[in-house]
């Protein structure tokens, strides 16, 4: 990695915290050769009096300089923070090693040790030795060396663990490598990152601990200062000289403060940035076209250019870029593609549920009314009651610590302002509707209870429990047995005709997609690449890629054994997309022009597809898949 | 089920404790008759003292006596007081453990409303700040902690008294005053590290799916974050309560030194200091028992928490 990344990764904080630790380490060492006053040396100016040129932290009760004691304290505090820290890694990571590496026996002792370690208090124990075998440094770093043991084989061991199943370890070992050879060539090397975060982390606890042992007199002993003895004598005399203690705790607070922050900074260096329950930004700079002038038209759902594009570090990917449709009540529209072709973004997108690194562009109309104008708070007004929704896998759909009950009734009584009663009523005969067999009982019970088709079933009552005019339905049968898969999709269809609603299926499996829509959208690296009534996109493709999807759908006419047909290629990288159209590079048609000139959507005869050289329009290649049935 | 096997792993736990920390104690340099009687003592003096003790036991006959007394509730007699060390446990127990349980009230109290502010806008300026702030708070020891709120609220302010104890029998409200100093100080450590461990707990559920979903019916975020969220993302704060009860212990020492405080950590500080041993122990055990009833009852509370954790 580049010095001048690294350097901006730590951060600030990082470089000040080191700084602050050299500065406490270099007085230290040379608290003899610094021009300072004697540390011991009483009347060095007068008793209690301020910071001054002389005595910039003042001086003490007995007139000594505090600055001259505090540094000394920095001898007592670093030296045994090195020494423990030392004692701690020489005893710890060699059993922490054998945990991670030896599993069975070895582990089971350790992590019981462990057990035992955490139940022990700790300090009583170091304050009892210390007081038993004598108060000086040697037995200060043996005690609070051996009391840290279990945090360093508890982190040697995790991180063993973790290297020790990788595959370079496993590699290593079929090919016959020596265990010995393996730690030391493979494992350590990797256990030294999080090691040499946690011996800054343990030099924090360790100065803090001697500081407890020292401020109850029972660390060092007088006349050479600690911190904590510091803190101690100075405490008695606050109310007249509160510099005497003030001096000791802030060097102290900040010491252990960037031992802290170092080591925090150094674990950190592997960690991925976090994100948070954040409202879409709107369009600004990172959206390149504005939306072209478009009527809004006088249908249920309408989307115009619709973009999400994300900037990430290694460029602008356009998830979504520049999707229009329009929808009308009582029909489906079904998205497909492959997996990354944008599909589920897109939905994501209308719903404005983008996570915060996010930018959308483009307008969605519902009956007219722009709803990327809406605030996120008067977006939820008509999330639930006009734009329902149901995901992927019920298995992470629903919330797993609440009652089925709680969950459906949730959005009545938030948008609908029922009451108790009145939801839970409208709740069993929800359930009833999306075909749950016994619902007042499954109200009360938890999502862990029920099996996949029936949480299926729960999502979509919820979905459907404040009568949206739109119901949109990501993957909704996948992670579904076959069985359950055809159930779903009658109950959706029903539900449809009976509410007279609009859906967007969103799916991959066209057979799905054949069966129950009456328009489609094919998308290709975020941008629609044919659009049409589904019985003519799927009869005669015109696009391509389209063609090559449903090559690529297993049909139950395949005999047995058959190899399984698989698009050539990989979807192109979103972040840096090739000149020209994004498939060419897996089409079997691809000529000089497709290179280097995008292929518009182009209109024909109700129907829309982009590409220079599309497939002629009496071709059949749909033989096994029902067009017609529902 | 898993709870009896854990309260098993935990009896085997507190067994391992006690008799390490008799064996430890007793292994020590360091004599009970020299500090009972005087380095001047005869050697036949010594010899007698010694028998009347019971000290001239093999160690683990003498362990197995103490547990056996312990068991009914007999923690023997301090050989420097001569006073049962029961009954001066049971005396200075309360006054812990009303530190104790201020002090963890005053933490979560804090901690759950921080960590849910600085999940919602993880990232953001808010979340810098309180994170800023909580790691500021890890790295204060406590005793610092404790004179600098010693300084500001009772020399310059002089708002609570700097040390002393009322009972909660004696006079409510001065038991209040003289509690809430210690409390915070004690607590202010935990409080970072509940924050820190809940705000990334729930950074990890707002990203699942039924967050999502949840969004998707139009709840508002802050219906989200607290009544969907804040459940699923508290076992591992649970944790950390019923595990840090062993650091909250070694804080309640110095804090109980420091504010002068009669509680149990004073006295096992006190009775280090005076080698009477038995003390010692008596604490030891004290602690280690309410180590395993804490971590018994954090069990109990998971099931609350989480319904998949009933199923047995």
């Amino acid at each position: 990695m580049r010095r001048g990344r690294l350097s901006a990764r730590l951060g600030l904080g990082f470089w000040l915290a080191t700084g602050w630790i050299l500065l406490v380490l270099l007085a230290a060492l040379l608290a003899d050769v610094l021009p300072l006053a004697r540390y011991d040396e009483t009347l060095a100016g007068p008793p209690r009096s301020g910071p001054s040129p002389a005595h910039p932290f003042g001086t003490d009760g007995l007139g000594r300089d505090v600055l001259s004691r505090v540094v000394h304290g920095a001898r007592v505090s670093l030296g045994v923070g090195l020494g423990a820290v030392l004692l701690g890694l020489a005893i710890g990571a060699p059993l922490g090693l054998l945990a991670g590496y030896r599993r069975k026996a070895a582990d089971a002792v350790i992590m019981a040790l462990n057990d035992v370690a955490q139940a022990f208090p700790a300090l009583v124990f170091a304050l009892a030795v210390v007081a038993f075998a004598g108060a000086n440094l040697r037995n200060v770093i043996i005690v609070l060396g051996v009391l840290g043991v279990p945090s360093w084989v508890r982190l040697v061991r995790g991180s063993t663990l973790t290297y020790a199943g990788r595959e370079f370890v496993l590699a290593a070992r079929v090919l016959g490598a020596r265990d010995r050879r393996i730690l030391w060539r493979e494992v350590v090397p990797n256990v030294a990152v999080p090691a040499s975060s946690y011996a800054f982390i343990g030099m924090a606890v360790v100065i803090v601990a001697e500081g407890s042992l020292a401020f109850l007199g029972l660390s060092v002993q007088a006349p050479t200062p600690t911190w904590g003895g510091l803190i101690n004598e100075g405490r008695t005399i606050m109310e007249d000289a509160p510099n005497v203690v003030l001096a000791p705790s802030v060097v102290m607070f900040l010491t252990v403060l960037s031992f802290n922050l170092v080591g925090d900074r150094l674990r950190a260096l592997t960690d991925v940035r976090e994100i948070g329950l954040e409202p879409v930004r709107q369009a600004v700079a990172a959206v390149p076209a504005p939306t072209a002038p478009h009527p809004v038209r006088d249908c249920l759902l309408q989307a115009e250019d619709v973009r999400t594009h994300f900037v990430t570090p290694r460029g602008l990917v356009k998830a979504v870029d520049g999707v229009s449709f329009t929808l009308e009540r009582g029909r489906t529209l079904a998205v497909v593609g492959e997996s990354g072709s944008g599909k589920s973004m897109l939905i994501r997108s209308i719903l404005g549920l983008l996570p915060g690194t996010a930018v959308r562009g483009g307008t969605v109309y519902l009956s007219g009314d722009d709803l990327t104008a809406r605030s996120p708070a008067e977006m939820r007004s008509v999330l639930g009651p006009r734009l329902g929704t149901v995901f992927q896998d019920p298995m992470t759909a629903l919330n797993p610590v609440r009652t089925i009950g709680a969950q459906v009734t949730e959005p009545l009584r938030v948008h609908l302002r029922m009451g108790r009663r009145q939801a839970r009523e409208e709740a069993v005969r929800l359930l009833a509707s999306v075909g749950i067999p016994d619902p007042a009982r499954t109200l009360r019970r938890y999502p862990h209870q029920l099996s996949g088709g029936m949480r299926q079933r729960v999502t979509i009552a919820m979905a459907l429990s404040c009568g949206p005019d739109v119901l949109f339905a990501d993957e909704p049968t996948t992670a579904l047995d076959v069985t359950i898969q055809d159930q779903v999709l009658r109950l959706l269809h029903r539900l449809r005709e009976e509410r007279d609603m609009a859906v967007v299926l969103v799916s991959h499996d066209l057979s799905v997609v054949a069966r129950w829509a009456d328009e489609v959208i094919v998308m290709y690296a975020g941008r629609v690449v044919e659009r049409g009534p589904a019985a003519e996109v799927f009869g005669r493709p015109r696009m391509p890629y389209t063609e090559a999807l449903l090559q690529a759908a297993p049909r139950l006419t395949d005999p047995a054994h058959h190899r399984l047909r698989v698009i050539s290629g990989r979807p192109p990288d979103l972040a840096d997309l090739p000149a020209g159209c994004a498939f060419r590079a897996r089409c079997a048609y691809a000529g000089d022009r497709c290179a280097t000139e995008p292929p518009p959507l182009t209109e024909v005869e109700g129907r829309a597809y982009a590409c220079w050289h599309p497939l002629p329009s009496t071709e059949t290649s749909l033989e096994g898949t029902h067009v017609d049935g529902r | 089920m898993i709870v009896v096997h854990r309260l098993v792993r935990l009896l085997i736990v507190l067994l391992a404790v006690t008799f390490l920390s008799y064996a430890l104690l007793n292994l020590l340099p360091g004599d009970p008759v020299t500090q009972i009687l005087g380095l001047s003592a005869t050697e036949e003096a010594r010899a007698q003292v010694r028998q009347e003790l019971g000290l001239d036991q093999p160690l683990l006959v003498r362990y197995l006596d103490w547990l056996g007394g312990i068991a009914t509730g007999d923690f023997g007699t301090s050989y420097i007081t001569r006073m049962p060390v029961a009954a001066e446990l049971a005396e200075r127990l309360p006054v812990t453990l009303e530190l104790l349980v201020a002090a963890q009230v005053i933490a979560l109290g804090l901690a759950i409303p921080i960590g849910v502010a600085a999940a919602r806008r993880a990232g953001r300026a808010l979340d810098q700040a309180l994170t800023a702030l909580s790691f500021a708070l890890l790295s204060t020891p406590v005793f610092v902690l404790g004179v600098l709120l010693i300084l500001v609220f009772a020399v310059t302010w002089q708002v609570v008294p700097a040390t002393g104890w009322t009972p909660i029998s004696l006079d409510l409200g001065w038991n209040l005053t003289s509690v809430i100093l210690p409390a915070v100080t004690l607590g202010c450590g935990q409080l970072a590290v509940y924050a820190r461990l809940l705000r990334t707990d729930l950074i990890a559920t707002l990203q699942e799916d039924y967050i999502t979903l949840a969004r998707a019916r139009g709840l508002s975020p802050r219906r989200i974050l607290w009544r969907h969220a804040l459940r699923p993302s508290a076992i591992t704060l649970i944790t950390a309560v019923g595990l840090n009860l062993g650091a909250l212990i070694g804080g309640a020492v110095i804090i109980e030194t420091l504010f002068g405080l009669p509680g149990v950590g004073r006295l096992i500080v006190d009775s280090i200091f005076s080698r009477d041993y038995l003390s010692v122990q008596g604490g030891v055990v004290l602690i280690s028992v309410g180590y395993v009833a804490v971590n018994v009852a954090v069990d109990l509370v998971y099931a609350a928490v989480d319904p998949r954790i009933r199923r047995a």
